[in-house]
């Protein structure tokens, strides 16, 4: 079966995007529009790898990291944060909250796919 | 309102300067005298009918029809080129063209006598419009062909038809009258 | 789903937070609490740069990039955000938007935008100032400098890999084995040898990585490549990667550096092959070799367990919390996204719809079959119902635009020196969006002028006791069958006078001409009607007001101005609810059937009993004497005169009078088709629409034929075109 990565981000066009560049390489992608959102989508089902944008409204990227990680179903999961080169506070809290992987936007889709593929294959 | 003959304009393009950069024309009669107009510009021809009149307008501006759900105005080519209004007859027919407009391309009927032929020209057999000796505005015309040993006036639909010039000649008419 | 509609999806959704960026600049300044409206601006520049990265859209991501840096400082309040750097962010945001809009012509005018991107980044300097370098080091951390110049080799060559994860790697959410499933991608593994340092005592926590690998790889893979695989996981480990051919040396230095474990590493060195038995018994010699060694090399098969196993799914009792307390439809599941061309095609489907219903209900009626003639009935209700449920979707809040005003309110009154309030009403009015668009150029040009003509300078204000601050209203609201755009100003009111005075100079008007104030202000639509002093830049240019009228009147509305010396104007712009379809009532003259718009239908009399003067056609309605005009004298109708010629009252706005016709067809839905270019200077006919019967029937435009007729017989001049 193939694997499941949830896409979190508000901007519609970079889901499509991932989603379509993901979907092609034979993951499975569901999306969610921010942290709360992305909350509602884990019912306990297996999620192989998270993308996360950081800065996010509603609930942002953080918050969700650190309840993700409070969460014992899904707290090995890995997750990539999305970040840019200006949220370099925003990664030295994200790393103390436990996301180690990071993607650096703008980012290309073959970038987003080597990096998903570095964690898992699918 | 029967389709008599039906043209599927991009396809005839394709078709229309195959052979050694000859063109085809539809030739019909208007007032008694053979015109042709490059088929290009020809959409499909259908039988005369169901015209609604629009006031207040020159006319060589016969109406308005209704082709299948689009309003699309109808002009008489003869009182267009300066002479009587066309009668209507059993065989009377409206071509519907292409022609450009200020806002892409412009649908438009032309009522005709009656749809004749096909014809392919070639430009050796096209002589330049004649500067006098006809009736008709030297710029309504783009050349005459030669076929057969008859004489057929190829139309320069742009100039005949041009949407912004009639539409000019309405606008001129409302003023004149106001 | 393709990477164009993924384009198209971008578009759409930049333009929509440029939109968010460009009213939270215009009310940040206002704001008491900043915050949001920073970080809305911030957001919606830094949303753009990630997802025009995905395109590879370059031109965007270089002017948002540094855009971003300059909001970021912004953000943190490392900046002050001043009235001018909000002008200049405006002035980027400008530009952005053209940015995104050309992505669609493919950046044809790419060297232009290059360089006015350049110089509204210059521009922001002074937000960037102190900042040398700031927004870049997590590139330059990126890549271990000194190792680029590595390239791949030409052939499949065996790299040796030493890796020794951090203890945090299973928290992390890493498994060591991905990254050898990874480098798999990339070459041939030849020899993998996994090593533990378990803890000495009970200590072992199975959440704690004690894992390493030794790897041999066969790739052609750069150097980068490979440091690139283990780059989610380098910042807690420890990695070493030995090039094909490296000297001995690097693997006696990777030996040496395994400590206790130097014995069991050089043992697996050998095995590989990288160096030999004696190079190791070198090796080691040279180091004083202590302790015990771990036990021995376990192979990669051993370790191929199963997956983590994951734990029993505990709820985090905040996360229940979140699920409970919170609609989980947030606003963007509740609204589907379609494209307008879709919603325009499904439009015209209805009315093909209401045309073949109607046709169906006619020849139902002919048959005198009752079931027939009922269950076309209801299918015609129900595809009334079609009918607004479509046209509904197409209607949009007239808010949006006026929001729009708010920055050209700003920019123009800025530009003259002008103090202008901006006050909008109305804003949740709904009309249709194709309306929306056509309305927006024909308001900014009034309220253009109202800034420059209507609001004085600030010193005749005060002269004239006014407040120094001029204000301006927007207001929209519905009006039975119609909506009602007004544009009101506190300024000087139009000039009556000065007015006329352009009128007769320009021969609109007769000297002596008695007008009433409604007339004399229709004078301003004249074209080339200039009455501004001095031609400036925001209005003036003697083109416009013709151009407004005109606007208004392809959207079948109106246009009527009240104004009071010295206190100030109202443009009332009054339009139908829809472009699409509306209800008409049918008449007929000669064989010919009309349509009057049904809104403005006010009864049906006959002429002959309620005629009031023949000779100066008007009618007697219960007292009120009312003008009328008979549609077959105005469209020069020929044919024999029926016996009773019947009377249409209609009115709109203030205007009352009678159409007089040969018969009365009764209320249809009436689909408008547009006449085109060639009837674009006709009056009196606002459009088509084709009858049950195929037939085409003209639309009658009730404004303009009443303002023909009138003018007409009001004013003999010939010229006038009012």
């Amino acid at each position: 079966m193939a694997k499941t990565i949830l896409i979190i981000d508000d901007s519609t066009s970079l889901r499509q995007v991932v989603n379509i560049t993901l979907t092609n390489a034979g993951y499975e992608v569901i999306e969610a529009f921010d942290g709360q959102n992305a909350l509602t989508k884990l019912d306990g089902r297996k999620i192989h790898l998270m993308v996360c944008d950081v800065n996010m409204p509603n609930m942002d990227g953080l918050t969700f990291l650190k309840m993700v990680k409070a969460d014992p179903r899904y707290k090995f999961t890995p997750i990539i944060m999305l970040t840019t080169e200006a949220g370099e506070e925003k990664k030295r809290e994200g790393q103390l909250s436990g996301a180690k992987a990071w993607v650096v936007k703008p980012f290309k889709p073959d970038q987003m796919l080597s990096a998903v593929s570095k964690l898992i294959l699918p | 309102m029967a389709e008599l003959i039906k043209l599927p304009g991009q396809k005839l393009a394709n078709r229309s300067t195959s052979a050694a950069g000859r063109s085809q024309y539809l030739a019909f009669s208007s007032g008694g005298e053979t015109f042709a107009i490059d088929i290009r510009s020809v959409r499909e021809v259908i039988q005369y009918g169901g015209l609604t009149e629009v006031p207040l307008m020159p006319s060589f501006i016969r109406g308005v029809i209704n082709l299948r759900g689009s309003v699309v105005p109808v002009i008489d080519l003869s009182l267009r080129l300066g002479r009587t209004g066309t009668e209507v007859a059993r065989r009377t027919c409206v071509v519907i063209l292409e022609v450009p407009a200020a806002e892409g391309m412009a649908v438009v009927g032309v009522v005709v006598d009656t749809v004749n032929e096909v014809l392919e020209i070639g430009p050796e057999d096209i002589d330049p419009a004649p500067a006098f000796g006809h009736d008709v505005r030297a710029e309504f015309i783009s050349g005459v062909g030669k076929v057969t040993g008859r004489f057929v006036i190829l139309l320069n639909v742009q100039h005949v038809l041009s949407v912004q010039e009639m539409a000019a000649l309405a606008g001129g008419r409302e003023a004149a009258e106001s | 789903m393709d990477l164009e509609f993924a384009k198209q999806t971008f578009i759409q959704e930049a333009l929509e937070l440029l939109g968010g960026m460009e009213s939270a600049l215009l009310v940040v300044e206002e704001e008491e609490n900043r915050t949001e409206a920073v970080n809305a601006i911030f957001r919606a520049v830094h949303t753009i740069k990630g997802s025009a990265g995905l395109f590879g859209f370059e031109i965007i991501i270089r002017f948002a990039h540094t855009l971003e840096t300059a909001l970021d400082r912004i953000r943190n309040g490392q900046v002050a955000l001043s009235h001018a750097s909000i002008t200049h962010l405006l002035a980027c945001h400008d530009h952005l938007a053209v940015l995104v809009e050309e992505i669609s012509r493919d950046f044809e005018n790419a060297p232009d935008l290059e360089i006015r991107g350049r110089a509204l980044l210059d521009g922001l300097a002074p937000l960037l100032e102190t900042a040398p370098g700031g927004g870049h080091s997590l590139v330059s951390a990126q890549a271990t400098p000194g190792l680029e110049t590595s390239h791949g080799s030409e052939s499949d060559e065996c790299w040796h890999l030493s890796v020794r994860f951090g203890p945090t790697v299973f928290q992390d959410g890493f498994d060591p084995l991905s990254c050898l499933r990874y480098l798999g991608t990339l070459g041939t593994i030849t020899h993998v040898y996994s090593l533990f340092a378990f803890p000495p005592d009970e200590t072992f926590d199975p959440e704690i990585c004690h894992l390493g690998f030794e790897i041999e790889l066969a790739t052609r893979a750069s150097r980068k490549t490979l440091e690139d695989v283990f780059e989610f996981v380098r910042q807690d480990a420890a990695i070493r990667i030995i090039p094909p051919h490296s000297q001995i040396q690097e693997y006696i230095a990777l030996i040496q550096e395994a400590g206790d474990a130097s014995e069991l590493l050089g043992g697996i060195l050998v095995a590989c092959g990288c160096i030999s038995r004696e190079s190791l018994d070198e090796a080691l010699r040279l180091q004083r070799v202590e302790g015990n060694v771990p036990p021995g090399p376990r192979r990669i098969g051993e370790i191929l367990v199963e997956e983590q196993a994951v734990p029993p799914a505990l709820v985090v009792a905040a996360l229940e919390k979140q699920k409970r307390g919170q609609d989980p439809q947030s606003t963007e599941t509740k609204v589907v996204r379609v494209q307008a061309d879709r919603l325009d095609r499904l439009v015209d489907l209805v009315g093909e719809l209401v045309i073949a219903g109607a046709s169906a209900q006619a020849r139902a009626g002919l048959s005198k079959e009752a079931g027939l003639i009922e269950s076309t009935a209801i299918i015609n209700k129900l595809v009334e119902e079609i009918r607004d449920n479509a046209l509904s979707l197409r209607m949009v809040q007239i808010g949006e635009t006026f929001s729009r005003f708010r920055r050209i309110v700003r920019d123009v009154s800025k530009e003259l020196g002008k103090s202008i309030e901006l006050e909008i009403r109305g804003g949740e009015t709904e009309l249709d969006k194709s309306m929306v668009e056509k309305l927006s150029d024909p308001l900014m040009h009034i309220v253009r002028n109202a800034i420059d003509h209507g609001i004085e300078p600030l010193d005749v204000r005060r002269a004239r006791g006014k407040a120094d601050s001029g204000s301006l209203a927007l207001s929209a609201s519905h009006e039975t069958g119609s909506i009602v755009i007004e544009v009101s100003d506190d300024g000087g009111g139009l000039n009556r006078n000065r007015i006329l005075a352009k009128a007769l100079e320009r021969g609109l008007i007769r000297e002596n001409a008695v007008l009433s104030d409604q007339e004399v202000w229709q004078l301003i639509f004249a074209p080339g009607f200039s009455t501004a002093d001095a031609v400036t830049d925001i209005s003036g240019r003697g083109v416009g007001m013709d151009v407004v009228r005109r606007n208004i009147d392809d959207l079948r509305g109106t246009i009527d101005i009240d104004s009071y010396e010295g206190s100030g104007t109202i443009f009332r712009i009054r339009l139908p609810l829809t472009l699409a379809i509306i209800d008409g009532f049918r008449v007929g003259v000669g064989n010919t059937s009309y349509v009057i718009p049904l809104n403005l239908v006010q009864e049906c009399v006959d002429l002959n009993a309620f005629l009031e003067s023949a000779e100066n056609h008007l009618v007697n309605l219960r007292g009120e004497v009312l003008p009328f005009l008979k549609l077959r004298e105005v469209f020069g109708i020929g044919g024999a005169l029926p016996p009773r010629e019947q009377v249409v009252v209609i009115q709109y706005g203030e205007t009352r009078a009678g159409i007089v016709v040969d018969r009365l067809q009764g209320e249809f839905q009436t689909v408008i088709k547009p006449l085109g270019e060639l009837f674009r200077q006709t009056r009196g006919v606002g459009g088509s629409t084709i009858l049950g019967s195929g037939e085409v029937a003209l639309i009658l435009d009730i404004p303009q034929l009443v303002q023909r007729v009138s003018s007409a017989g009001h004013r003999p001049n010939p010229s006038t075109s009012i």
